[in-house]
């Protein structure tokens, strides 16, 4: 057996509190498995941020409607990362596609997985972009880009309108079962844990909701600094009708994440089952900094006023576009630290209801830190060479906001 | 005409709805009426189960070293199949439980013995779970549970997901750390499909174990479930544990 | 027709990946999977073909041929009902090959260890088992020469 894990295990052996069974003194799931939690919800969120513009025709988000699919497509990319480097056998991944147990959550992930990335979101992306690509493949100076589109084009070069007009009707129906699709891609993720009757911190039929507002939180904080940042680069302005829409949707999930999660911790409180000694101990002590401080003050109550300040006194549009980035950079934050919160807080304590274990996060190996970091960052990569591709904005001197 | 021949399709068809609904709710009542869920092992045989019976475990922790021999389960104190917990209750009301390396090497004595109001020991292995959590949830069909009853990990399917771990109530897994998949009790399957006890039941110094076929009315698991008032563990939860105990403190989890 | 040709490509692209997914699955998946349920039945076999360490108490007849005198001296005594590889460890090599892997013999000076771990006088025992303190009762003494212990007297 590894050294270096019997070492690992013995120290925090000498750092259990009471009793735990002992198979629980190594934890299983480690910061990875909390990063594809993350990761997922912002492919969730900024897809659904994406598909209020589409099929709800708000034209203040238009900006941000292209860069949000790419954001999604990104993230969507890595998103079974995380899981894969986690595996005891990598190697047997695919067993999960061809021999699915359709009793097991963690089984239709490739599944909902397939059907989001290729039906939905590859498929959305392509027919928005396909009157450019075809473009592209003719105008662009790059030879290899410009065989590269051709590709992308898939050997036709038809954009007549008739062609353009029957891909935006698809595009609004793929987006009509996309909505669902997202939904149900990050619904089932909190399902992962929701539906654990073994682990009172995670079995609650509120999880998979719980999981999917803050997902649309974080999907809506990521876009809106994308769209900020992705502006400030290009120097050009920001339009601040968008940034007021998103920061509206922005505090609607927000308030809605945190309602829920108050609502569950109320609940469990008044009910005061068995579990309830043992789990307030964990809040109060070994979750208090990453719960109450990061995930509830830090990562929701703050962001919250800062939304409510911007959206109702209407301060400048300075004061408004800091206080939105800064809610934006809070509540992901907070977002991670509600993912990481269930996550190892559902392995901090025993399921014998008598003790605590403790974590110990390596900086080196597949499941470190450095690893978690490259995943983490992986998807900004992914994302600038999408928008490299496929430029979400309209080119120089064309007015914005205008397709076809 | 017309109308009439509406109304009266209306009617028929409203009718037809109700002695419908009526009659399936009557056959749901009847149903519910006569509730009985036969335990498998009325039609399969053998189907396994396991007894233990705390009012004999002296807590040797025999059983737990010669499951590690017999199954090549690591020897670190951090991967048991089986292991025995002790159980201090004191008059003030104090509980402290204990397992140190499983029970393997001996329990420290305890600070103030003259306190106490109870002690006992505890051996903890797979529960066997007619409705195995961790069978559920497997992604690939790696844990299974046989025809005989008995719940299984394939070690040469399994993708080390850890999911199972998870899901286990009773903490009953664990990541094998060499072989890299999930692994647990099996119950010794490989020595109950040749005649033999299992391991821990053959080491058990006192008789605080059995395993037997539930199926075989005259087996000793059967007529130790027949003769005590037994319980199982975390039955709220709804596993159905093939695994019964003898003598259990409402303080055990 | 001509305006939804690039659908039909990317249909065409669709039907081809889900295609080749359906034969690699064909030809990957366990021959044995869903035989017995969703899982491989062949690991049923598997597991069963398994070596076992421990001979059990079915075979102890077997050690009593070669070890005649431990075996009698057991039969009658309070230790009657306890396997012999409990104290011994695993035999089944043994028994297979005699001349092979020997039996564990406690040593000496962990002989009165070995028995207390079982007969060490312990608030959380079963109160009608025979215990000792170890302390009061002849400390010095190896609990053998008064307690023979495949016929130990109380």
């Amino acid at each position: 057996m590894d050294a270096s894990l019997s070492h690992a295990l013995h120290e925090v052996l000498g750092k259990v509190v009471g009793f735990i069974y002992p198979n629980e003194i190594e934890l299983q799931w480690s910061i990875l498995i909390v990063l594809y939690p993350y990761i997922t919800g912002l492919v969730a969120g900024a897809f659904i941020l994406a598909s209020l513009e589409r099929v709800f025709n708000v034209a203040a988000v238009k900006p941000t409607y292209r860069l949000a699919l790419l954001t999604a497509l990104a993230f969507l990319i890595v998103a079974p990362l995380p899981l894969n480097l986690h595996l005891g056998h990598p190697e047997r991944a695919f067993n999960i596609l061809f021999t699915p147990n359709p009793s097991s959550a963690m089984a239709m992930f490739g599944f909902v997985y397939l059907w989001y990335l290729m039906a939905v979101l590859l498929l959305e992306v392509w027919l928005d972009y396909r009157k450019d690509i075809v473009g592209w493949s003719k105008s662009d100076p790059n030879p290899v880009k410009r065989f590269l589109y051709r590709i992308g084009s898939f050997g036709v070069d038809n954009v007549s309108p008739r062609s353009l007009e029957i891909d935006d009707k698809l595009g609004r129906a793929i987006t009509l079962i996309g909505l669902p699709s997202a939904v149900l891609l990050h619904g089932y993720v909190g399902f992962i844990f929701g539906s654990i009757k073994a682990n009172p911190w995670w079995s609650t039929p509120l999880m998979p909701v719980i999981f999917l507002f803050s997902a649309m939180a974080s999907g809506i904080a990521a876009v809106l600094l994308l769209y900020m940042v992705t502006s400030a680069l290009r120097r050009r302005p920001v339009s601040m009708d968008c940034l007021d829409t998103i920061g509206k949707y922005f505090l609607t999930a927000l308030i809605l994440a945190f309602s829920l999660e108050m609502l569950e911790t109320l609940q469990k409180t008044y009910e005061a089952e068995e579990h309830f000694d043992i789990l307030s101990l964990m809040v109060e002590g070994r979750l208090y900094v990453s719960m109450v401080l990061v995930q509830v003050v830090l990562g929701a109550l703050t962001p919250m006023a800062l939304l409510s300040w911007a959206l109702a006194l209407r301060p400048s549009e300075g004061v408004r576009k800091a206080f939105y980035a800064a809610s934006a950079v809070l509540s992901l934050i907070g977002i991670f630290a509600m993912r990481w919160n269930v996550v190892m807080g559902g392995q901090l304590f025993s399921k014998s209801l008598r003790g605590f274990t403790t974590f110990k996060i390596e900086l080196v190996g597949r499941e470190g830190l450095l690893a978690a970091g490259v995943v983490l960052l992986l998807p900004f990569l992914i994302l600038a060479v999408l928008l490299y591709f496929l430029p979400p904005w309209e080119p120089e001197g064309s007015p914005a906001g205008s397709k076809d | 005409m017309r109308t009439l021949s509406r109304r009266l399709f209306l009617k028929v068809s409203a009718s037809a709805a109700a002695t419908l609904a009526l009659s399936k709710l009557s056959t749901a009542l009847a149903w519910a009426e006569g509730f009985y869920r036969e335990p498998p092992w009325k039609r399969k045989k053998p189907y396994w189960g396991f007894g233990v019976d705390i009012e004999k475990c002296i807590g040797c922790g025999r059983c737990a070293d010669a499951c590690k021999t017999e199954n090549d389960v690591p020897r670190e104190p951090f991967f048991f199949r089986t292991w025995v917990e002790r159980y201090a209750v004191y008059k003030d009301g104090q509980v402290d439980v204990d397992s140190p390396n499983g029970g393997i090497d001996g329990y420290p004595a305890l600070q103030d013995p003259s306190a106490l109001a109870k002690s006992f020991f505890v051996p903890k292995l797979c529960n066997g779970c007619e409705n195995s959590p961790c069978v559920q949830v497997c992604p690939v069909g790696a844990t299974f549970k046989t025809e005989d009853g008995v719940v299984l990990v394939d070690k040469e399917y399994c993708i080390g997901c850890r999911y199972c771990i998870q899901a286990c109530p009773y903490g009953t897994r664990y990541f094998h750390p060499v072989l890299k998949v999930a692994d647990k009790c099996s119950m010794c399957y490989h020595r109950l499909k040749r005649g033999l006890d299992t391991a821990c039941v053959e080491v058990c110094p006192t008789g605080a174990r059995l395993c037997g076929d539930l199926s075989d009315p005259g087996s000793g698991i059967s007529k130790f479930r027949e003769n005590n008032k037994v319980q199982a563990l975390k039955v709220h939860m709804g596993t159905e544990p093939k695994l019964v105990y003898k003598g259990m403190d409402k303080e055990v989890r | 027709m001509k305006d939804i040709r690039h659908l039909t490509h990317v249909l065409a692209a669709f039907v081809l990946v889900t295609g080749a997914f359906l034969v690699i699955r064909s030809l990957v998946k366990p021959h044995s999977y869903g035989e017995l349920g969703r899982y491989r039945a062949d690991a049923v076999d598997e597991i069963k073909a398994l070596p076992f360490r421990y001979a059990g108490k079915a075979a102890q007849p077997r050690c009593g041929a070669c070890h005649k005198e431990q075996f009698q001296a057991k039969k009658g005594s309070s230790h009657r009902n306890i396997g012999c590889e409990t104290c011994h460890g695993a035999l089944a090599a043994h028994a297979e090959k005699p001349a092979g892997p020997k039996p564990r013999k406690p040593a000496e000076s962990e002989v009165v260890a070995f028995c207390l771990r079982c007969h060490a006088k312990d608030p959380s025992k079963p109160p009608r088992f025979p215990t000792v303190d170890p302390r009061g009762h002849n400390p010095d003494t190896p609990c053998a020469s008064c307690h023979p212990p495949h016929a130990p007297k109380l």
